[in-house]
């Protein structure tokens, strides 16, 4: 067994952490004592389901089995990201779809270029982090468009009256979306390594793997999180961008974005 | 009349609408509206507020589709215009003036990207604006000149009808009267304009026609010195 990775006896012993949590909440009366314990033991239970259920396909259902996995998390991944927009016009299929593209995309080009072995065991952890990424894109992009129609409807109603069809009308309103979405993506990949030691390069070295050899990993993580994330943002900005307007290019009312029509100068 | 395909502003009605309803939802915003709006004249939409005069407006330009009804404009129905040629010939002004890039010249080229800077200075002198101000960044614009690069910007596209939903609401005195005799000018150069207004006194010096507008139902019309409510509302 490899000494860097904790026992069951260690993991029983990180424990105390959660003791000394819960006596300091108990002790401050933050009346957080019980939610802290329950999260706790929560969090054990969940992961050990799915350390049973990720044993169960490693051992059994191959990269089949690793396909479904991921196609579980990006319908819960779609899930989340739409929670926040449910105002928009098919904000649910619109954040499921775009994360799909954004995963089969960047996981069809790291196995098709051989970057990652086709195993279950490499495809579901990279994978996650995949769908991990684009969700926090898509969440981004469909938050900043709810807020950019709510606000900026008279400026682009502005320019549809002047005949501009939709996708113009919008498109200044459509790179600033975008490019917000991609802010946290782009942030970390020029700081990695500075700021903080990333996840997957510190889950190589515990587990004892030379820091050159986890920096390749590291690299690759970086890439792809910006691909999935820049494919995801995109085609939720597109598809919900169809979704907004009709078929006479006109900018559909929605929940949210009606008391916008009074709203003052707006530039776009 | 129809002289060179083009059918003569003078002798037809700009607009026409036949029994046009609004519904959104469980309100009816309209109701059963049938009126025509004639060609090179200053029309004014009047009436309380929430009497559906901004919904009556966005329907001339397709912002705003009838639940019922039809709105034609000059003779051939919206549905049957390629929607954003019409809006091209229908162009709107909105209540605030929204500029929408950081220089005069390039909001003006939102709608014309072709727009050269003597067509363009042709237009600042139509809505009474120095020349010199095609440079100037649109940050730096009072209300009313900001609302005046709107009246620029529209008439780029070269429409035959402009319609202005309460284009002074925002404005000063200076601004009001500066944005009234642009659209004055632009009616004597013979443009359609329809002109959503709360103010009275502006509905009587400004307009030709008017159309009294009361919880969505048409209440009157006709010129402007024989129709009561601007004489009971002066």
């Amino acid at each position: 067994m490899n000494p860097a990775v904790p026992t069951w006896a260690g993991v029983a012993a990180s424990a105390a952490l959660v003791a000394l949590t819960v006596t300091v909440a108990w002790r401050g009366r933050l009346r957080l004592a019980r939610d802290i314990a329950l999260a706790a033991v929560r969090a054990a239970l969940q992961l050990a389901a799915v350390g049973a259920l990720l044993l169960l396909v490693f051992r059994h259902a191959g990269l089949a089995g690793a396909t479904g996995w991921l196609a579980v998390m990006v319908l819960i991944a779609g899930q989340v990201a739409a929670r926040r927009t449910r105002a928009l016009p098919r904000a649910l299929p619109t954040a499921t779809v775009a994360i799909t593209l954004g995963t089969a995309a960047t996981m069809g080009t790291l196995l098709a270029l051989a970057v990652i072995a086709t195993q279950a065991r490499v495809v579901i952890p990279v994978g996650g982090m995949v769908v991990s990424g684009a969700m926090q894109a898509t969440a981004l992009a469909l938050t900043r468009l709810h807020d950019e129609v709510r606000t900026a409807r008279p400026a682009i109603e502005a320019r549809l009256s002047l005949g501009l069809a939709a996708t113009d009308a919008f498109a200044p309103h459509q790179r600033t979306i975008v490019r917000t979405a991609l802010i946290p993506a782009l942030d970390s990949t020029k700081t990695v390594g500075v700021i903080s030691l990333p996840g997957a390069m510190t889950g190589l070295i515990l587990a004892g793997v030379g820091p050159f050899t986890a920096i390749r990993y590291q690299i690759v993580v970086m890439y792809m999180l910006l691909a999935a994330a820049a494919l995801a943002a995109l085609t939720a900005v597109r598809l919900a961008e169809r979704a907004l307007f009709d078929d006479a290019h006109r900018l559909r009312p929605f929940e949210g974005a009606e008391g916008a029509r009074a709203t003052p100068d707006s530039r776009g | 009349m129809v002289l060179n395909g083009e059918v003569s502003p003078v002798e037809t009605s700009a607009f026409a609408l036949e029994r046009v309803t609004v519904r959104r939802g469980d309100t009816t915003l309209l109701e059963e509206i049938t009126c025509s709006i004639p060609a090179a004249a200053c029309t004014a939409l009047v009436g309380p507020s929430g009497a559906g005069k901004t919904t009556f407006l966005r329907l001339l330009n397709r912002l705003e589709e009838p639940t019922a009804g039809t709105v034609a404009f000059q003779d051939r129905a919206l549905a049957d215009w390629n929607v954003l040629a019409l809006r091209r010939h229908v162009t709107l002004v909105g209540q605030q003036p929204v500029l929408l890039t950081d220089s005069v010249l390039d909001d003006l080229r939102v709608g014309r990207p072709d727009l050269g800077r003597p067509e363009a200075a042709v237009l600042l002198d139509r809505v009474h604006l120095p020349t010199t101000y095609l440079d100037r960044a649109t940050t730096n614009l009072s209300g009313g000149e900001a609302q005046r690069v709107c009246l620029a910007r529209a008439l780029a596209v070269t429409p035959k009808a402009l319609l202005l939903d309460e284009p002074t609401s925002a404005l000063d005195a200076v601004g009001t009267a500066a944005v009234e005799d642009v659209a004055h000018d632009l009616v004597a150069d013979g443009l359609t304009v329809v002109l959503v207004s709360h103010n009275i006194a502006q509905a009587r010096r400004r307009s030709d026609h008017v159309l009294v507008l009361d919880r969505g139902h048409l209440v009157d019309q006709g010129e402007a010195h024989h129709v009561d409510y601007l004489r009971e509302h002066a």
